[in-house]
């Protein structure tokens, strides 16, 4: 009866929020443990395993719940609605999947994006995200269930951490026990790392490539376990997926045929990995190949050439052991040095001649991540692209990074071939989280597992009664430590593990839940305000302007033009053409009647920025300024220089000792257009003009524009639209001016 | 007769005022000739010229001159600590070498070093007070502004110099980076020194099954890349922040954004002691031993897991502000 209470129990809390589930479930152990003494119900549930399946199912539904509710809370306190940059443009395609058809899809050229270049979307992107949603949607309105697309967009990374939950159940499963599985799916429902990507709203491929990364390590290492075709063909689909979902997939073949190198190094060679490997591999490459963005990079790029070359040693050291079943000891031991020495002189000339036509295999991204980071602004801008300081290990993994060495520890101690895979995850995800802050998402389910590995083996020992035991004489050589060192151990461990919950609930709710395109204050008395400028600018610009208006801003603002305000834009997140960005960063950095010429030329009608100044927001184009000035000197270092930014002692300052080229720059005077006349705080200590987010009253007040107007200001003025006056409207009024321009 | 000697000292007067602007034009010449000489043979020896502040006085400010200078101030001993100045000391090196072994090698161009230790008055002569910095001291007139290298927002990589000393002084220097053997060299040496000590332990090669070993090598990476060792090696930050004013010292960076490598440690520890307590957690329930010992090892692995764990979460909240939560340590 205990187990019921339990479930109930457990049930209770997870309504609550993210809590309840995890503190509730160290206890499927104690359904092993002494699930002989469950008897007395009706049914299955005499069985222990029956009892087993009913915790299990309920314990992930519960994960799942728990997991979904706690990725809500921006649904709640906004609305629902898609969040950030990227995701946005995922919405467009999606939506353009699901009202044009897959092969509309494919075939989508996009002029509305990149003007004047236009981009193609159906070969540019990993489109596993928007057929999932695209499938949903279709299903459910088959089934006369209307939704929107959007909201199949906004919903289903929380749906998918679910899926994910239960594959990693399924993963940790095969490599410990039960009870470590449903530990694992529920740190993995819950714990920020994971959450940070897979909050409701934000839409983009690592909400669905998680679920598929998770999946295909179970099925390999089942196929690895069983040797079976049908285990490794699954394997292969899901692998499919996904490649078609994320970039991430290259992690997946590259750990794959090293979880294979390993076991060969340590004579773990069997039949078994022979079949799961070779079907893996052929069936792998030739469906990876089928996703258009992918294309034939698996066999020429050298990220794919470790899966390749440890395809033809599997091949070799299987020929090999034929061989040796055949042959005499002496033939073999000739035969073995002639191969040998066959193969060393293959390769010995293969180097020679690839450093001779210079033509080296190119390193690993993640190596020359570092040296390109240092010379191309646009890498270096991205904060995403940063190391990662033991606080944000911290702050997204809590008790779990510093346990999970401990589920390393019992792995690698009682090893066997799949453990061999866990260990290897864990190793290189562990490196490759360490370089780069984003890739945290890739460490966290195997840090979820491994501690989920730790946890159960100490609730295993200290949470079942030993008097209870069915058959003492096992037990008696040695003496239990005592109920009472028994409950507090387990008392504690439930403490950390209630702090954990706790603490992911916290972070989700004050670190990942806000959808960045409705910003949201808080008042002294704690009363919100919803700041909705973003998307009444947006909405002005779909309402208000020509449909076929060209925008100009910076690049961030791309996504959400094009998907909110569908209008085209010049640039956008989808940072592929840096030369056409550096042409964006020289107009804004140009003086006007400069920025003009280049506007000119690329036909713009309007021009976008966001400005913080009267409420303080500091993500505003002002703060990313320099940024832009240094992506315009990149390619056009003749007429931009960013030393002319600063003052002579090296500072960036708007106000009055700023350097003149930044006070009469472009975006410096759409920023401050008629902000000198403004009384910005209720406060009339301060000047007119004062910019809150820089905390200066700015230099140059008195701000005319000659070739461009203000079109709109939003509530707040974060967003600001201008126009641009067209040639013909001021040839009338302004000719001498227009003569000086065109000489 | 004295008449005569008169105008004879006149004379030989005369001559040697008129002899003497031409005297000192040859000295100067001469002086210049020696001077480029002396250059030219430093520089054949090593690419860098290594100044003191004599030196420096005679040969880079002093007026006669028809070579330009480049100029590295730097303060490259290792009490000074400055782990900028090595790297771009090396960067340096790779630019003076391209420069002393290209085929357009002359005596227009030297590169020099002055170092903080070797040459302080020069660093106050020139109202210098960071180091490393890169100077041009034109063959005429004096430096200007943008004759000092703008460190801060270019970089020290030996091109953006390169390209720098090309617009300041039309030498064209194509750098050439010897390939750096060194790595591949390390790498033969230990796959040579690991392969021999296998050789030579063949018979007894039980500590490769070692799991306990392996298990050791994997711990050390996780903890070395969840404590942050990798930003440092990125980074580079401080080992601790000593306050000027006070002299106290404090090893835990206040903002979340940054850290210190001391830090870095503490964290290395403080992961490494919890999961030692989950392991002897587990331990003293597996083992078979005596029973008041293995309750010893129990409360001394729940002790460390839960007061280190307190403990980190501590530090934890004293770095990110607002975060409310804490158990036991405040």
């Amino acid at each position: 009866m205990a187990e019921q209470h339990t479930a109930s129990d457990c049930k209770q809390r997870a309504s609550q929020g993210a809590g309840g589930s995890v503190s509730g479930n160290g206890r499927p152990n104690t359904a092993a443990g002494c699930g002989g003494g469950g008897g007395g119900l009706s049914g299955g549930l005499t069985q222990p395993a029956g009892w087993q399946s009913l915790l299990s199912f309920t314990i992930l539904f519960l994960a799942w719940l728990a997991g979904f509710s706690s990725r809500l809370f921006a649904v709640i306190r906004f609305e629902s609605i898609i969040h950030e940059f990227d995701p946005w443009f995922n919405y467009r395609s999606t939506h353009h999947l699901s009202t044009n058809g897959f092969y509309e899809f494919l075939n989508w050229f996009d002029e509305r994006a990149w003007y004047p270049l236009g981009r193609i979307v159906g070969g540019t992107v990993y489109p596993g995200l928007m057929v999932t949603a695209g499938l949903i949607h279709y299903l459910l309105n088959l089934l006369n269930v209307t939704v929107h697309i959007r909201d199949v967009c906004v919903f289903l990374a929380p749906i998918f951490s679910g899926l994910t939950a239960i594959s990693t159940f399924l993963l940790t499963r095969e490599l410990w026990n039960q009870g470590a599985g449903l530990l694992a799916a529920c740190f993995i429902a819950i714990v920020p790392g994971y959450i940070s990507r897979s909050v409701a709203g934000s839409f983009d491929n690592e909400g669905i490539a998680i679920f598929a990364l998770q999946f295909t390590y179970y099925l390999w290492v089942k196929s690895v376990k069983t040797g079976s075709v049908f285990w490794t063909i699954g394997c292969c689909l899901s692998y499919f997926y996904m490649v078609s979902a994320w970039g991430g997939y290259v992690f997946i073949i590259n750990l794959i045929p090293l979880h294979v190198f390993v076991l060969l190094l340590m004579q773990r060679y069997s039949r078994r990995l022979y079949i799961a490997y070779s079907t893996f591999y052929i069936v792998g490459l030739v469906l990876s190949m089928q996703i258009p963005f992918v294309g034939f990079q698996p066999i020429r790029t050298s990220e794919h050439m470790a899966a390749a070359g440890v395809f033809a040693l599997l091949q070799a050291y299987a020929f090999l052991q034929y061989l040796k079943d055949r042959l005499t000891k002496q033939e073999f031991q000739t035969l073995f040095f002639l191969g040998v020495s066959l193969a060393a002189g293959v390769v010995f000339l293969t180097v020679i001649y690839l450093t001779y036509t210079g033509e080296t295999p190119n390193l690993p991204d993640s190596v020359c991540f570092r040296y390109a980071k240092i010379h191309i602004p646009i890498i270096a801008s991205v904060s995403e692209h940063q190391p990662t300081t033991w606080v944000s290990f911290f702050f997204d993994l809590h008790i779990l990074v510093c346990t999970f060495p401990a589920g390393l520890w019992f792995c690698i101690k009682n090893i066997n071939d799949e453990r061999v895979f866990v260990a290897l995850y864990a190793i290189s995800a562990v490196y490759f989280a360490g370089v780069m802050v984003r890739l945290m998402l890739t460490l966290t389910p195997v840090v979820c597992m491994l501690s989920a590995i730790a946890f159960s083996s100490v609730f295993e020992h200290y949470l079942g009664d030993d008097m209870k035991r069915e058959n003492p004489p096992a037990e008696d050589s040695k003496e239990g430590l005592g109920p009472n060192i028994k409950s507090i151990v387990t008392m504690l461990m439930l403490m950390l593990l209630m702090m954990f919950a706790v603490h992911c609930t916290w972070v989700t709710s004050n670190a990942y839940s806000s959808p960045s395109v409705v910003l949201a204050s808080y008042n002294h008395d704690g009363s919100r305000n919803i700041l909705d400028d973003f998307r009444e600018a947006y909405y002005w610009l779909r309402q208000n302007t020509d449909e076929h208006a060209r925008v100009m801003s910076w690049w961030d603002y791309g996504y959400q033009i094009a998907g909110m305000a569908n209008r085209t834009t010049l640039v956008d997140n989808n940072t592929w053409n840096n030369s056409h960005i550096a042409l964006v960063g020289k107009a804004m950095s140009s003086n006007e009647s400069a920025a003009y010429e280049i506007m000119k030329s690329l036909d713009v009608d309007y021009v976008l920025i966001i400005f913080g100044g009267v409420i303080g927001y500091s993500g505003d184009d002002i703060n990313k300024f320099l940024w832009m000035v240094r992506i315009a000197e990149g390619e056009h270092p003749k007429d931009i220089r960013e030393s002319d930014y600063f003052t002579p002692q090296g500072e960036f300052r708007v106000d009055k000792a700023g350097s003149p080229t930044l006070l009469n720059c472009l975006m410096y005077k759409m920023s401050y257009y008629r902000f000198g006349e403004m009384q910005v705080t209720l406060d009339f200590r301060t000047p007119p003009g004062f910019d809150r987010t820089r905390n200066a009253e700015i230099g140059n007040k008195d701000i005319r524009l000659k070739h461009l107007e203000e079109a709109f200001t939003s509530e707040h003025w974060l967003v600001r639209i201008y126009r641009v006056k067209k040639q013909e409207n001021r040839q009338a009024l302004d000719h001498k001016d227009l003569l000086s321009v065109l000489i | 007769m004295a008449v005569c000697c008169r105008l004879l000292m006149l004379l030989t007067l005369l001559t040697l005022l008129c002899v003497q602007p031409g005297a000192a034009q040859k000295k100067k010449e001469n002086m210049l000739v020696e001077k480029v000489e002396q250059m030219m043979d430093w520089s054949s020896r090593r690419s860098v010229i290594r100044m003191n502040g004599d030196k420096f006085r005679r040969f880079v400010k002093a007026p006669p001159r028809n070579y330009s200078v480049i100029v590295m101030f730097t303060a490259l001993q290792p009490q000074r600590q400055c782990s900028v100045c090595r790297q771009a000391n090396e960067e340096y090196q790779v630019l003076a070498n391209s420069w002393r072994y290209s085929s357009a090698f002359s005596n227009k161009l030297f590169f020099t070093v002055v170092d903080y230790d070797e040459g302080a008055d020069v660093f106050q002569q020139l109202n210098m007070n960071s180091a490393p910095t890169f100077m041009h001291f034109p063959a005429k007139g004096k430096p200007k502004r943008a004759d000092t290298f703008d460190l801060q927002r270019i970089g020290f990589a030996s091109e953006q110099l390169a390209k720098w000393i090309a617009d300041r002084t039309d030498v064209q220097i194509r750098v050439f980076r010897p390939p750096n053997y060194s790595g591949t060299i390390a790498l033969a040496l230990l796959v040579s020194l690991v392969g021999g000590l296998l050789y030579l332990r063949r018979n007894n090669l039980e500590f490769i099954y070692n799991k306990t070993g392996w298990a050791m090598a994997a711990l050390c990476v996780v903890f070395a890349m969840t404590s942050g060792q990798m930003w440092n090696h990125i980074r580079g930050p401080p080992y601790a922040h000593k306050n000027p004013q006070n002299g106290q010292v404090s090893y835990i960076h206040g903002s979340s954004q940054a850290q210190f490598v001391a830090e870095s440690h503490i964290i290395l520890l403080l992961n490494a002691a919890i999961t030692m307590g989950m392991v002897l957690l587990n331990e003293a329930a597996t083992s078979k031993g005596d029973v008041g010992k293995r309750r010893i090892i129990c409360l001394v692995g729940l002790g460390l897991v839960v007061f280190f764990f307190s403990f980190l979460l501590s530090i934890f909240r004293s770095k990110y502000h607002g975060y409310p939560y804490s158990f036991l340590i405040k």
